[in-house]
Parts: structure tokens; sequence; C-alpha cells
């Protein structure tokens, strides 16, 4: 086996939270959450504090509100976390060059080639890390190190919050072992009830599981939960790993019931696609639009174009295909949240005749600098209009 | 309903309505030819909808009628009988019988009132042109049409109609085919429509290259051809194709003349070692000289070095070999004229000794 690596995983704690108390010292300590009262709102953040009366992320804020009436609700300002967030990703690429952001507050780094730098303990770094993050933005993170990404992740989960923790190789089955097995990486609900059903709860039972028998129950995933339980984990930190998607949707107060209104709420979103797929310079070739019916349905159609592209018209059109087709293929068609994306990012070598300057790609382009200069939504399609009056709740 | 015609005879116009009916349909009717006998005159309809071709023969014996018989099967046993036999095809009760010599087939038919044929469309100018210009026009710009984009104006050829001259175009959105004929008729106005892509390559494989004259009728929603005893009919696609004209280089003024064929082989050759997937050549203009250089991801390299009428120096750009290829290859001529500026725009390509024929390729970022 080659020389280890060292990995470190860094999660910040209850961020988006743990900012707004930052900003706003007499809301510190208490139960606080980010995310608007509203029908349609969900949990975006909660603090620890409110993490106490069991809010969790993702829940509805009414439901929230039910479990904490005293609980504080506050809008998201994504614009501020972004910026805090670029001050932490700062500090990381000031240990190393080999970072994998997972999210605004989330990332893996590769240090191995950093260690001797930093006098060869990964601790020291991890240490760096933590208090300079502590120093310029005020706010704690959770540090995790190991050999891997699995164990380095599960490292900054177990001890968190405010964590700082080393896996050595050593410990690695005595960490694993009594954990649920829905922990593992790739496990999910339906794997964790079949291996449940094979008397497979924890990681331990899963790492001596027969294989045999474990492949018959789960498929060809079996074999990788039981490297993962062996604590192996060979996944490099992909400092290249580039958006894998751009998507933009909008869960609504009120359904929609009109296709008319759905495709003018789609186009408003596909602009704001399109705006991020050029400002990364990315081009993909399936676009995907997720649909979501009451009570609580949810569907998704992807559709693949013959050439990958970031226009807006382009995106727009195989949406507005994809959306018609559902509408019609639906008994009573009504949504509570229309999302519209693009994936399969391709380097594009080959020019296009008419997304040159003269045509689409240049209206793309001036409608792109005038939304940065007089703020989003300045220049909009006129279908866009139609669907301008209540404001939206984004996800 | 009854008619006889010498299997040649009949196989002639079946071969020229079946090929538009489809292998799968949304209507059984579809899967049906329409079959008209009246005035001794047999006339065949073929039609997806979108395209309707009709085909029509003289035939001796006859009792009116109309009825429609599945298409494939009587195309089929027709190319299967022998020879010079006769083939008498003959309406019983709501079957159809076919005889011929010793053969006796009995086939199954739906009502004449079932299956959708075009109307009269409303005429807005009318055009004739030789048989043998609009086939040459259309071979040799209908390799540049996209294919199931979501553009879906490009789907298909523009037929760009003004005064003097008739024009057709296609894009696939990287590349340009452009045709031009002129033509003596008076056009109260310029026409644009775009053909679908179907129907364009219906009009390729019907037209041969007689001196005989073709009938184009330019309508509100169809265009429709008629040569002989030859109907077509095709939907257009509504939509706006793109300002063809703002994408033909103006600006190019790095000129190169070298021979079409020399060009031509040497970028065959070079394309054997390009990147499969985005297939790229660099062309290097020195004065007197083109080069051309490919590389394949496994760092195999191609160099080829031709002798061009050229005084351009220092100027590098990548393309795509197939389109460079494309457009070679439906140009005419024994020296081409390739129009450069720099490494980032188009290339026309034409023959140095007429524009007729003209070709835009995007380049390729290499």
């Amino acid at each position: 086996m080659s020389k280890l690596r060292a990995i470190i995983h860094v999660d910040m704690d209850a961020f988006y939270a743990a900012i707004e108390e930052l900003d706003h010292p007499p809301w510190r300590g208490l139960p606080l959450v980010v995310g608007e009262l509203g029908p349609r709102s969900v949990v975006s953040t909660a603090s620890y504090a409110a993490r106490r009366y069991g809010i969790r992320s993702a829940m509805p804020t009414l439901a929230a509100q039910r479990l904490c009436p005293q609980a504080l609700f506050v809008p998201v300002r994504m614009s501020r976390y972004r910026e805090v967030s670029a001050e932490v990703f700062g500090v990381f690429a000031e240990v190393s060059p080999e970072i994998e952001g997972l999210s605004l507050d989330e990332a893996f780094l590769d240090v191995t080639r950093s260690l001797r730098l930093f006098g060869g303990e990964v601790e020291r770094i991890g240490r760096y890390l933590k208090q300079e993050i502590h120093q310029r933005t005020g706010l704690n993170a959770s540090v995790g190190m190991a050999h891997n990404k699995l164990l380095a992740k599960l490292a900054s989960e177990l001890s968190k919050p405010d964590g700082f923790l080393r896996i050595q190789p050593d410990q690695v089955h005595a960490v694993l072992d009594p954990l649920p097995v829905g922990r593992l990486w790739t496990v999910g609900k339906v794997a964790e009830a079949s291996l449940h059903r094979l008397g497979i709860h924890t990681v331990g039972e899963l790492r001596f599981a027969e294989p045999r028998r474990l492949l018959q129950a789960c498929g060809n995933q079996a074999a990788l939960w039981q490297r993962l339980a062996n604590g192996l984990d060979e996944r490099p930190v992909d400092s290249a790993a580039e958006e894998k998607s751009v998507s933009a949707e909008s869960t609504f107060v009120t359904d929609l019931t009109t296709l008319d209104q759905s495709l003018s709420w789609l186009a408003q979103l596909a602009e704001r696609v399109g705006e991020r797929l050029r400002a990364h310079g990315l081009q993909g070739r399936t676009v995907t639009v997720k649909l979501r019916k009451p009570p609580f349905e949810t569907h998704t159609r992807q559709l693949s174009l013959p050439q990958p592209s970031d226009s807006t018209d382009v995106l727009l059109d195989a949406g507005r295909e994809l959306l018609r087709r559902w509408w019609a293929a639906e008994k009573s068609p009504s949504l509570r949240l229309l999302g519209i994306g693009m994936s399969q990012f391709a380097p594009v070598p080959q020019s296009g005749l008419f997304a040159a300057p003269a045509e689409q790609g240049g209206r793309d382009q001036l409608a792109d600098r005038i939304n940065r200069k007089f703020g989003r939504g300045s220049l909009v399609r006129g279908v866009v209009l139609k669907s301008r009056k209540p404001g939206p709740e984004e996800s | 309903m009854r008619f006889s015609l010498q299997r040649e005879a009949l196989l002639k116009p079946l071969q020229q309505v079946v090929g538009v009916v489809e292998r799968r349909q949304t209507l059984p009717v579809l899967a049906n030819l329409l079959v008209n006998v009246s005035d001794g005159r047999v006339s065949f309809t073929g039609t997806d909808l979108e395209v309707e071709m009709v085909a029509a023969a003289a035939t001796s014996t006859s009792e009116a009628g109309e009825i429609t018989i599945p298409a494939r099967k009587l195309f089929d046993i027709c190319r299967a009988l022998p020879d010079g036999v006769n083939v008498d095809v003959k309406l019983n009760g709501d079957r159809v019988v076919v005889t011929a010599g010793r053969s006796r087939f009995t086939l199954a038919t739906l009502p004449a009132s079932e299956f959708p044929v075009v109307d009269n469309i409303e005429v807005v100018e009318r055009v004739e042109l030789p048989e043998a210009t609009l086939k040459n026009l259309m071979d040799r710009t209908a390799f540049a049409m996209a294919h199931q984009d979501v553009r879906y104006y490009l789907n298909g050829m523009l037929v760009d109609l003004r005064e003097n001259a008739l024009r057709c175009v296609a894009t696939d959105g990287h590349r340009l085919a452009l045709g031009e004929t002129a033509v003596q008729a008076k056009v109260s106005q310029r026409r644009q429509i775009i053909i679908p892509r179907k129907g364009v390559l219906e009009l390729q494989g019907l037209f041969e290259n007689g001196d005989g004259l073709v009938e184009l009728e330019f309508g509100k929603n169809h265009l429709r051809v008629r040569r002989g005893d030859v109907q077509f009919t095709s939907k257009l696609i509504d939509g706006r194709f793109p300002d063809y004209e703002a994408v033909i280089p103006i600006g190019a003024d790095k000129e190169v003349r070298i021979s079409r064929d020399e060009l031509r082989t040497a970028l065959q050759r070079a394309a054997i070692l390009s990147n499969e997937k985005y297939r790229g050549v660099k062309l290097d203009v020195a004065p007197s000289r083109l080069g051309i250089i490919a590389h394949n991801p496994e760092q195999e390299e191609a160099h080829e070095e031709l002798e061009a009428d050229t005084s351009v120096s220092d100027l590098s750009v990548g393309f795509n070999v197939n389109y460079l290829l494309d457009a070679l290859g439906a140009l005419s001529g024994e020296m081409v004229l390739l129009c450069l500026r720099d490494g980032q725009s188009s290339c026309l390509l034409r023959a140095v000794d007429s524009d007729e024929s003209r070709h835009v390729v995007m380049p390729l970022r290499l």
C-alpha cells in the first residue's frame, strides 16, 4: 500500500445561523431559524439553540414553529453568506491548493503534500485552519482529519460542534463498527432498509457480512459498502470537481394551475440558470425540469441537447417542451414547485454561427451585463412579467 | 376500383411514394396508400401528415374508384414479382385482390374517406426551374441541415426566393451551406420558407438529373412541387430562420487559393489522426503554403504541407475536419478559395471562379 494520504474535512457549524448571530448580537444564544415563516417555506439552517427543540434543516418552518413557538425566524441573506464563505475558502487555499468545495460551508482538503511545510503533523494544519477561520470570521468550524474522505468527514461529524478529531489508521474499526449503517456514504433510506432486513444494523455487522449474500440482496453497491465499512475509500479530493449542475427552482405560495403561469415562471428560472452558466463558463447538454405537484409528489423530466449550450433560449426551449409534455400528460396539472437545471457539462471547442456576438449570444451577454449592473431582474423576457406578482420563496 | 399495369410501370410510382410512409404511424390509415382510379389513370398517395407524395401512371384496363391499401405490403409484393408480369389490382368487397400470373394476394383495405390529403394550397408564388438545377442546389446544401436540434427551424432547408435568384440555405449552427441559382420568373416579393428535413430528403430522392422542368408553388403553409406525373407537398416549418446573410463573413480578407482535390485528400489523411470527438485540424497559413496539423489524445500527429496561392502569413486556425470536407465535397471546380480572418473567425469556402455555392465553417478552439 502506498503512503497514506492526509485528508481534512472542514464543516462550518450552523453556518447561516452563526453568521446571523454574529451580525446581530442580540440574537445570540436564542433559538434562531434561518428561513422565513410561510406556508411553503422550509428551514435553511437552525442554530444549536433551536436544534435542541428538534428543529432541523429542510423542515417546514411552520412545523419548526410548533416545536418552538418562541424561535426567531429570519430571512436568508445568501450574498452575505457567500462573502463569509469566500473568506473561509481563502484560509483553505493557504494550506493546500487541493480543495474540493462541497457547498458554501463545507470542503475536503488534501494536505498530503503540505505536511512538510507544517511540520509533518496533520493536526497542526487542522488547528491552523480552525484558529484562522475563527480569527477572521468569528465563526466555529468543525475539523475532521484522516487518511481518506470517508473517515475525515466522519471525524468532523462525530466531533461537531466546534469539533476537532483525527481518526488514526489503527482506530478505524473502533470508530466505524458501532455506527449505524445509514451513516455510510451512499447508504440511503432504501439501502438501509434492505440491510436491516438482512439483520445488518451496524457498520461492524456490514463489515463481516457474507459478501455473496449481500450481493444477492443489495446488488452491485454491496461491494462498495463493504469497502467503506472497512474504512477503505480511494476517492481523490477533486479540486476540479466543477459544479455538476446549475439549477434554479421556486416553491409557490399558491399552486400554479395554468400552463401560461408555469411557462412564465419557467422563463424566469431559466434566465437565472442561463446567467449562472455563462458566469461560470459552463455549457451543458442535459436540461432537467423538476415538477412537484401537491401535496408533495416530485417528478423530473430530462432532455438531451444535440450540442452543449449556455444559451437561455436553448435552455428555455427545451424546458418549455418538457413542461408542456408533462402538463399535457397530467390529469389535473398543478405545481407547488417548479425548477429547471442544466447538467452534463462539456468543454465546447466548437464555436457557433449564431452564438456569435451578433445574435443570441449577444443578447444573453447584454442581459447579463445589465443585470449585473442594475440588479437581477432588471432586464427580463416579457413572458416573465406575468409571474411577477407574488414573490417566490426560493430554495 | 380496378386497374392493371405492367410490374415495372406499377413499381415506379410505388417507389416514389412509399418512402413517405413511416414505418410507425399514429393512425392506421397512414400505413396505407390512397389509390385513385379515374379517366384511365391511377394515382398513388402516401403521407405522414407532414409530407405528401402523389405519383400517377396511365392504365388501360380500369374501373374508376378509390380505396386505401397497405403501402409496404403492396410495394414488397410488386418488387418480388417476376419482371414484365402484368399486375391486376381489383377491389372486391372490403378486400383488394392483386393478381399477377399465377400469384394471387388478398389485402385488407381502409376506406378512402379516412385518408388525410392536403387540399388545394393557397399559392402565393410560382416558379419553374430545370429539375437538374434544383437537384444540384439541394444536394450541395442539404448535408448541413441540423438533425433534431431544439432550434427546430434549423431542422430543414431555407428556400429563399428573391428577385432573379433562388437560394437554398442549410445550417446546423456550426457551419452553413448556401447554393444560389438565377431564376427568370418575376417574383412579386421576397419569399422565405423552411422545408422540413424529411421533405428535403424526399425531394432529393425524387429529383433526377433530367432536362425537364419542375414547378414550385409557394403556399402560406405548404410547398408544392410538380414534376410530370409526381406531385409532392410538404408542410413548412413555422419559424424564423436565422439571418444567414449576417454570418457570411465580409471581413475575411485573408485569401488562400488552393487545389480543391489536393486540399481534400490532404484533409482526409490528416483526419485519421484527429480527435474522434471534435475532429479538430489546425490550418497554418504562411506565404505560398498551407499546413494541416492533426493530433489525437494518444499524442499521435499528422502533418501535411500544401502549396497554395496566398500572401497571408502567420495565421493559424482550427476547424472540424468533417465540416471542411463536406464543404469541399459540395463545391465544384479545380481551385477553391478560402477566406479567413483570424484564429477566432469563421472561414468562407467557395470555388475561385464562382460564388453560386458558398460555405461558412466556424472555428474550433484548439
